[in-house]
C-alpha cells in the first residue's frame, strides 16, 4: 500500500483508532495484522518470505542467547545471516549474477544452462532483511536480549510505517517501545500528523512534480543536450531527496501518532560541506548500519590510512550493490567510495575555516556547492536505466550551454522551480534558524492553523496526484 | 483525564476540518472565477469547445490538431465555418469526451479527428491527463466517467473545490496577468513559428534509427481501452450521420511510425475506420510534400506555420470533395 494513496488514508485512520481502542495486551495484534495487510497489498505471496526470515531470526536469536559455546554461537549467527543474505541474493541478485555468468560463458562459447527466473522483487526486501540482520547481530554481540514474544519480534521486522523503506531500525530502539504501553498523547498525535503533512508535501508537491521533467529526460537520454541533462540531474537530486525523506517523514510521523519514536534518517543532506558530512546526513539508518556492521568489523579508521580508505571503499561498494542488481548502482557506490577516499587523502591539506565571518560563509557555500555537484554527478548513474544511458548522458554534457528543453509546457517547469525554492527556504530556516518562524507550532492558533491550512491547500493546488511509487520501494 | 484529551483532540480536529473546508471552498471559488474568465490560452479554448463552439466543422485531437489545422484556411477552402478544439498532450480519450459533450449541444456538418498511431498503444498518461476535464464536471456530469480513468478515487476527490484546478495555478496566473503577451488563437489554431534545420533533422534520423534498432524486437500491443475510445468517437459521429475524416497528419520522416514500431496500431486505424461508411482515413505520414522538409516543421513532431498552412489547404481540398 502506498502512503500517497486514498487507501492509506482509510487504512491509517482505522488502524490508529483501533490501536488506541483495544487494550494494551492486544495492541501488538492490531499492529501486526495491519502490517501484514499493508505488506500484502503489494504482492500477497511475498508475506511468506518475510514469514520465513522472521521464523529463522526469531529462533536464531533465542538459540544464540542460550548458547555459551562461542563457536556454536558464531555458527548460529552465520546460519541466520546466510539465510537472510541468501534470500536477498536469490530474489534480488540471481538474474543479475546469471546474466554475468552468461556473458562469461558466451566468451568461452559455452552455454549456461541456468535459466533466468521470472520473479518480482519483494518490495522493501533490502530494508527488512537488514533490520532483521541487525537483531541477530546485536543478540550475538550481547547488546540485545533475545525477544521471546514471537508476535512482538514479528512486529519488529514488520512494523508497517517503516516496513518497506525504513528507517532501518535497531532492536534496542524499537523492541522496548513495542512492549511499552502507549496511551493516546495529544502532543505526539499533533506533531506526528504535522510531520506526515510535511512528508506528503515533499513527496506530492516537490518529488512527483520534479519526476515529470526528470523522467522525460532520463527516459530519452540521447534526445537531450547538456543544459537539459544538468537541470534534470539537479532536479533528480532534489527529487530523490524529497521522495525518500518524504517517505521517512510520513513513516516517522505515522509511528509517532501511535507513540513510537523512529530514528532520524535525513538531516538536510544538501547542506553538507563535504562528502563525509553528506553521508552523516543522508540515509542515516543505512550509513550507520554499514558503519556498525561492516566498517567497524573491518577495522574502521583504526588502521593505516590506506586501510581506512579500503574499508571506506568497501562499504560504499556494498552500499551501491545494496541498492540494486545493476552496474549503475555499483558505479554510483564506487563513485561515492572514490569521493570519500579522495576526501580522506586531501583532508589534511585543506584550508582551515577562516576566522573572518564573510570568508567563512563564502567558503562554506563553496564547499556545499562543490559537494552537491559531486553528489549530483553520481546521481546520473543512480537514475540512468543502464550504464550505456548514463554514459550517453555524460557524453551529451559537452553541449552544456545550449537552450534547455523545458518539457510539457512552462507550467510544470515553473512549479518544479518554485517547489525547489520553497524547499530551500524551509531547509535553510531549519538548518540555520531552527527556533525561528516555526509557524506549525506557533502558540498563536491563527498562525498555526493558517500555516496548516495553507500547506494543505498548497498540496491540493500544486501536488501531483498520480499515485506514483516511492523510489526506494524498489530496494 | 485520557478521555478528556481524546475529546479535546477530536473537537479541535473537527474545528480545524471546518476551517479547512471553508478555506478550500473559498480558494476553489476564486480559482473557478479566474478559470472561467480566461480569454486566452488553452483553458479558454477548451471552455469554448465544450460550451460555445457551434461551427460547421469541428477538429479534434492532440497538439498536432492544434498546430496543424488553420480554421481560416480551411473555411476559405471549403466555405464552412471551422473550430479547432484539439489540446496539447491529450489523446483519444480526451477527444472522445469533448466530442460527446459538444455533440449533445450542437451537431456540426463535418468532423476531423487528428490521430497518431501511438494513441492506440499502451500509455497511461493519456488517461492521467484527463484531469484537465475536472473543472467542467460540475456543469457536465458526462465527464465523470472519463474522470474515473484518471484514478480510482478521482470523483471522490472532487469533494475539494480547489482540486479541479490542481496544477493550473501557474497557467491561470500567467494568462490573467500577462494576457496581452499571450498569442491569441485563430479559432483554436495555434501555429508554431520556428523551423528545423537539416542538421537537426539528420540528428533526429540518426537517433530514430538507433531507437529502431533498440526496439526492433518489441511488439506493440494496441490497448483495448484506447481502441474502444477510438471506436466510441467514430460511433458517436456515425450516430448523428456526421461526415468524419480521420487524419494522420504529416511527419518529418517517411513513415516514422514504422521506426517507432507502431505498424500494428496504424493498420488497426485503417481497419476500424473502414467499418464506418461516414468515415474517410487520410494518412499523410508518407507524404513527400512534407517528409524530409525540415523547413516546414517546428520540431520533430509538429509542423510550423508554413507547413500547417500548406497542409490546411490540402485538407480543405479533401473536405470540399467529401462535403
Amino acid at each position: 500500500m502506498l502512503f500517497n494513496s486514498i487507501d492509506f488514508v482509510f487504512f491509517y485512520i482505522i488502524v490508529t483508532t483501533l490501536y488506541f481502542v483495544v487494550p494494551h495486551k492486544l495492541k501488538w495484534v492490531i499492529l501486526l495484522a495491519a502490517s501484514c495487510y499493508f505488506y500484502m497489498a503489494f504482492v500477497p505471496i511475498y508475506i511468506l518470505i518475510l514469514g520465513f526470515t522472521i521464523v529463522i531470526d526469531y529462533f536464531a536469536g533465542i538459540y544464540i542467547e542460550n548458547e555459551h559455546n562461542p563457536r556454536r554461537r558464531k555458527m548460529l549467527l552465520a546460519a541466520s545471516l546466510a539465510a537472510n543474505v541468501g534470500i536477498l541474493i536469490f530474489f534480488k541478485y540471481f538474474n543479475f549474477l546469471n546474466l554475468n555468468v552468461n556473458i562469461l560463458c558466451n566468451k568461452f562459447n559455452y552455454h549456461n544452462p541456468i535459466p533466468y527466473l521470472s520473479i518480482l522483487l519483494p518490495i522493501g526486501l533490502s530494508f527488512h532483511t537488514f533490520q532483521a540482520m541487525s537483531y541477530t547481530i546485536e543478540v550475538y554481540r550481547g547488546k540485545q536480549k533475545a525477544e521471546k514474544h514471537f508476535g512482538i519480534y514479528s512486529l519488529y521486522v514488520m512494523f508497517y510505517p517503516q516496513l518497506v523503506a525504513g528507517p532501518i531500525e535497531r532492536p534496542q530502539n524499537i523492541l522496548p517501545q513495542l512492549h511499552k504501553k502507549h496511551e493516546f498523547n495529544y502532543d505526539l498525535m499533533q506533531s506526528g500528523l504535522k510531520m506526515m503533512l510535511w512528508g506528503f508535501f515533499k513527496k506530492l508537491v516537490i518529488a512527483d512534480r520534479l519526476s515529470i521533467f526528470v523522467n522525460s529526460v532520463y527516459n530519452n537520454p540521447d534526445m537531450h543536450n547538456g543544459t537539459t541533462i544538468v537541470i534534470a540531474s539537479f532536479f533528480f537530486a532534489i527529487q530523490i531527496y524529497c521522495d525518500f525523506s518524504g517517505y521517512t517523514d510520513i513513516a516517522i510521523g505515522c509511528a509517532r501518532t501511535m507513540g513510537f519514536d523512529l530514528m532520524k534518517n535525513f538531516d538536510r543532506p544538501y547542506f553538507a560541506s563535504n562528502i563525509q558530512d553528506f553521508w552523516r546526513r543522508w540515509h542515516i539508518s543505512l550509513s550507520t548500519w554499514f558503519r556498525d556492521y561492516v566498517y567497524f568489523p573491518l577495522g574502521g579508521s583504526k588502521g593505516s590510512r590506506s586501510r581506512t580508505c579500503f574499508n571506506l571503499f568497501v562499504i560504499f561498494l556494498l552500499s551501491g550493490i545494496w541498492h540494486g542488481a545493476n552496474y549503475t548502482y555499483v558505479i554510483w557506490g564506487m563513485l561515492h567510495g572514490l569521493y570519500s577516499v579522495i576526501y580522506i587523502v586531501i583532508k589534511p591539506y585543506l584550508r582551515k575555516t577562516p576566522s573572518n565571518k564573510v570568508a567563512a560563509t563564502l567558503m562554506r557555500m563553496g564547499n556545499i556547492a562543490l559537494t552537491l555537484s559531486f553528489v549530483t554527478f553520481a546521481w546520473i548513474f543512480f537514475r540512468a536505466a543502464t550504464i550505456h544511458d548514463a554514459f550517453t548522458l555524460i557524453h551529451n554534457l559537452k553541449s552544456f550551454g545550449a537552450a534547455p528543453f523545458i518539457g510539457d509546457g512552462i507550467s510544470n517547469f515553473a512549479q518544479s522551480v518554485l517547489g525547489i525554492l520553497l524547499l530551500f527556504v524551509l531547509e535553510y530556516k531549519i538548518e540555520y534558524h531552527p527556533d525561528q518562524f516555526n509557524f506549525f507550532s506557533s502558540p498563536n492558533i491563527v498562525v498555526r492553523w493558517g500555516a496548516l491550512v495553507f500547506t494543505i491547500l498548497w498540496i491540493i493546488v500544486f501536488g501531483v496526484f498520480n499515485g506514483s511509487q516511492f523510489i526506494y520501494f524498489q530496494f | 483525564m485520557k478521555s478528556k484529551v481524546i475529546i479535546r483532540f477530536f473537537v479541535r480536529l473537527a474545528a480545524f476540518s471546518v476551517v479547512l473546508i471553508a478555506a478550500d471552498r473559498l480558494a476553489g471559488f476564486a480559482l473557478k472565477k479566474i478559470y472561467f474568465n480566461q480569454h486566452v490560452g488553452q483553458f479558454s479554448q477548451t471552455t469554448y469547445a465544450i460550451d460555445s463552439a457551434c461551427q460547421d466543422l469541428m477538429i479534434f485531437g492532440s497538439s498536432r490538431a492544434v498546430r496543424h489545422y488553420s480554421p481560416t484556411i480551411i473555411s476559405k477552402g471549403t466555405g464552412i465555418s471551422c473550430y479547432d478544439s484539439g489540446r496539447d498532450g491529450l489523446m483519444i480519450p480526451y477527444s472522445a469526451a469533448i466530442e460527446e459533450v459538444s455533440l449533445a449541444r450542437h451537431l456540426p456538418k463535418f468532423i476531423i479527428l487528428d490521430i497518431t498511431p501511438r494513441e492506440l498503444g499502451i500509455d497511461k498518461s493519456k488517461y492521467e491527463k484527463l484531469d484537465i476535464l475536472l473543472p467542467y464536471c460540475e456543469e457536465h456530469p458526462q465527464f465523470l466517467k472519463y474522470i474515473k480513468e484518471v484514478s480510482e478515487f478521482e470523483t471522490e476527490k472532487l469533494f475539494s473545490k480547489t482540486y479541479p484546478y490542481n496544477s493550473s495555478a501557474f497557467i491561470l496566473a500567467n494568462n490573467s496577468l500577462f494576457s496581452k503577451s499571450i498569442e491569441k488563437d485563430d479559432n483554436g489554431y495555434l501555429p508554431l513559428h520556428g523551423f528545423m534545420t537539416k542538421p537537426e533533422m539528420d540528428d533526429y534520423i540518426k537517433r530514430m534509427n538507433n531507437r529502431a534498432k533498440k526496439i526492433r524486437k518489441k511488439i506493440e500491443i494496441p490497448e483495448t481501452k484506447a481502441v474502444n475510445y477510438f471506436k466510441r468517437f467514430l460511433s458517436d459521429a456515425a450516430k448523428y450521420k456526421i461526415k468524419t475524416m480521420v487524419i494522420i497528419s504529416p511527419t518529418i520522416l517517411n513513415n516514422s511510425f514504422y521506426l517507432d514500431n507502431q505498424t500494428i496500431e496504424r493498420d488497426l486505424i485503417g481497419k476500424i475506420t473502414s467499418e464506418y461508411p461516414n468515415v474517410t482515413l487520410l494518412d499523410f505520414s508518407t507524404d513527400p510534400r512534407f517528409n524530409y522538409h525540415p523547413e516546414k516543421f517546428n520540431d520533430v513532431f509538429h509542423l510550423n506555420k508554413r507547413g500547417s498552412e500548406e497542409f490546411s489547404a490540402i485538407v480543405a481540398q479533401h473536405i470540399k470533395a467529401n462535403l
